[in-house]
């Protein structure tokens, strides 16, 4: 019997510092023992719990692509015990990472379909994942146009700078990166996700909407993709709510009779609708 | 099914035989409660008890337990040892309504996908042993309206049943049958089951209190958002009693313990009574107030579960009932809704 509770060695390879304010960082790991990442196959939208021995453990979704071999990525924003803690490490430390957890996002739902993806600050995570996915070599074939709306507050906070350019380099891709209030250095668009979502206008023809970000950017996103006509079931977004276990079992992220950490985090808007609203 | 008789003064010589061999938890006298507790070399069961005052989850679930332990290095904290063991053991004498509950904590624990490694550990190494109540032990028990007896073998290897000057012992599971050899060689005839079946009835029939348990299941269905959840929480003291003397209640916590260089990652009993249960690093609670707890609580039993699992999460034993410090009382909340 496979024990979930111990997590997998892993040694912190790489800190990124993703934004000016420097409390969101991209931590890069690699397993101690090579065979466990095989062990550690995930898809996009699944989480993991960062366990970091005498301070506890924080579950946090994927960063990084099941395409990206070699290591998992993380991007963590400090906020509690676990991840201050975390922030602290240098390169080389050692660690644990359990999981991987949760459903995922539903790539076999997506595929031959137009693909939406709305992120807002920090959530944009593992819709990064679900990017780097899709347009990993023969993969972008499995989908259809690619449409990316991503906004953060000001141009210091967008997440993933450098591959957010190379995103835009691409013709099978289209990338809209907003900021709510822009800086001297920035040419790009200003303007609230939400209104950014209105003037892109994608069309629910055959198309997926994944949306990720602050409660108030997914309150006046939503009502713009049912003005576009998309259903209910053709909105997939991803639920955060306090865990420990990870497994179903010890009972905090019960919403209704469904745990989000296993039954979800990803639900479409239409099974959101048969939970109760208690997340 | 293997069936036997012993004379009914041979149970605590029983018992105390089998300490000889393995780790035997018995019905043990505290002061005035009666407790399950690992019988010691020169400790005397106590079978004439009602039932216990805990409820013995914590054989398979202990309130505390060591998950693994880690160490420090030039390079971190490292894992060092799981902690995951169990000696070869029997829990001896526990109520049916106790029995039951370890099926039901067993659906949870012991799922296809998931499987909780230190309570399956302890349960497999675990041989039940349950002694029928002939004679409803308190006012308060239910078990009959939540899918048990008072005469029922559910999660126990053996049962035993007294039926005047004998128990009758049956090996209800193979484990069970690997302990024959401690109940003698006196096979049960067919009387010995007519008169259990007679007391069993008798037993049914002296269970007065009964809870519409079964017919509150539509009702939570569509009733989240009723009013009437406003009614209940008023008095919780939310000091969690309930939900520790419960048999079927598991919600835990990880936490993380260090002195030194070594440390030790332990999981705790939690309550979803208390308001951190929830609360999440932002600030944000899903569940804001006593009432959405309590809420949590009926539904969790009567609903989630059944949902999930089909099966009530109740084992009607009372000790919430009992033990409540402001009397509230699960069964007039399930009576209420039922009426809703």
């Amino acid at each position: 019997m496979q024990n979930p509770y111990i997590p997998y060695p892993v040694v912190v390879d790489k800190i990124i510092t993703e934004v000016d304010t420097k409390d969101i960082k991209t931590f890069r790991f690699k397993f101690v023992n090579p065979e466990d990442e095989a062990k550690y196959a995930y898809i996009p939208g699944q989480f993991g719990e960062l366990s970091i021995y005498g301070k506890g453990e924080s579950p946090i979704g994927i960063a990084s692509s099941p395409t990206q071999k070699g290591y998992v990525e993380f991007t963590v924003q400090k906020a509690g015990v676990v991840t201050s803690a975390l922030h602290e490490m240098e390169e080389g430390t050692l660690m644990g990472l359990r999981g991987p957890l949760g459903n995922s996002w539903p790539l076999e739902f997506l595929e031959g379909k137009n693909i939406v993806i709305v992120g807002g600050g920090f959530a944009f995570t593992t819709l990064r994942s679900l990017i780097n996915y899709m347009i990993f070599g023969d993969n972008r074939k499995r989908f259809g146009n690619i449409t990316v709306i991503y906004g953060a507050r000001n141009p210091g906070l967008l997440l993933y700078k450098d591959e957010l350019i190379e995103w835009q380099k691409r013709s099978d891709l289209n990338i809209n990166v907003t900021v709510d209030k822009g800086d001297a250095t920035w040419t790009g668009r200003e303007g609230f996700v939400p209104a950014v979502c209105k003037d892109v206008a994608p069309s629910k023809e055959n198309a997926v909407a994944v949306i990720c970000g602050p409660p108030v950017m997914i309150r006046f996103t939503l009502p713009v993709f049912f003005d576009l006509g998309f259903s209910k079931e053709n909105i997939i977004t991803s639920l955060e709510m306090r865990m420990k276990c990870g497994i179903g079992k010890c009972g905090r992220c019960n919403v209704g009779s469904k745990y989000v950490c296993k039954d979800g985090p990803v639900f479409s808007l239409a099974e959101l609708d048969k939970l109760t609203p208690e997340y | 099914m293997e069936k036997r008789l012993i004379k009914k003064d041979a149970l605590a010589g029983i018992a105390k035989k089998m300490a000889e061999e393995f780790l035997v938890w018995a019905p043990v006298k505290k002061e005035d409660n009666v407790l399950f507790e690992p019988l010691q070399k020169d400790g005397e069961p106590f079978f004439a008890y009602l039932n216990s005052k805990n409820a013995p989850k914590n054989v398979f679930f202990p309130h505390t337990e060591a998950l693994m332990k880690f160490t420090r290095t030039e390079k971190g904290m490292v894992f060092s040892s799981d902690e995951n063991k169990a000696d070869s053991s029997v829990l001896f004498g526990v109520r049916p309504c106790d029995a039951h509950s370890f099926a039901l904590l067993d659906k949870l624990f012991d799922q296809e996908k998931y499987q909780d490694a230190y309570y399956i550990t302890k349960r497999q190494n675990t041989t039940v042993i349950s002694i029928a109540c002939v004679k409803p032990p308190y006012a308060s028990c239910f078990c009959t309206s939540v899918d048990g007896a008072p005469v029922a073998s559910e999660g126990a290897d053996i049962l035993l049943t007294d039926i005047g000057s004998d128990y009758l012992v049956e090996l209800v599971t193979p484990k069970g049958e690997k302990l024959a050899k401690y109940f003698g060689d006196a096979k049960a005839d067919a009387a010995a089951d007519t008169n259990k079946n007679e007391i069993a009835a008798k037993a049914i029939e002296a269970i007065k209190s009964k809870i519409p348990a079964h017919e509150v299941k539509p009702i939570l269905d569509k009733n989240f958002d009723n009013p009437f959840w406003n009614t209940i929480h008023g008095k919780c003291l939310a000091c969690g009693t309930c939900t520790y003397m419960c048999p079927t209640c598991h919600c835990f916590d990880i936490s993380d313990e260090v002195k030194g260089g070594d440390g030790v990652r332990i999981r705790s009993w939690d309550s979803c009574m208390f308001p951190m249960f929830t609360k999440e690093t932002s600030g944000h609670n899903p569940r804001v107030s006593q009432k959405e707890r309590w809420r949590q609580r009926t539904m969790h039993k009567f609903k989630y579960y059944v949902d999930n699992f089909n099966a009530i999460a109740c084992v009607g034993c009372g000790r919430c009932v009992m033990s409540c410090p402001v009397n509230i009382d699960i069964r007039k909340i399930v009576e209420d809704i039922s009426k809703l």
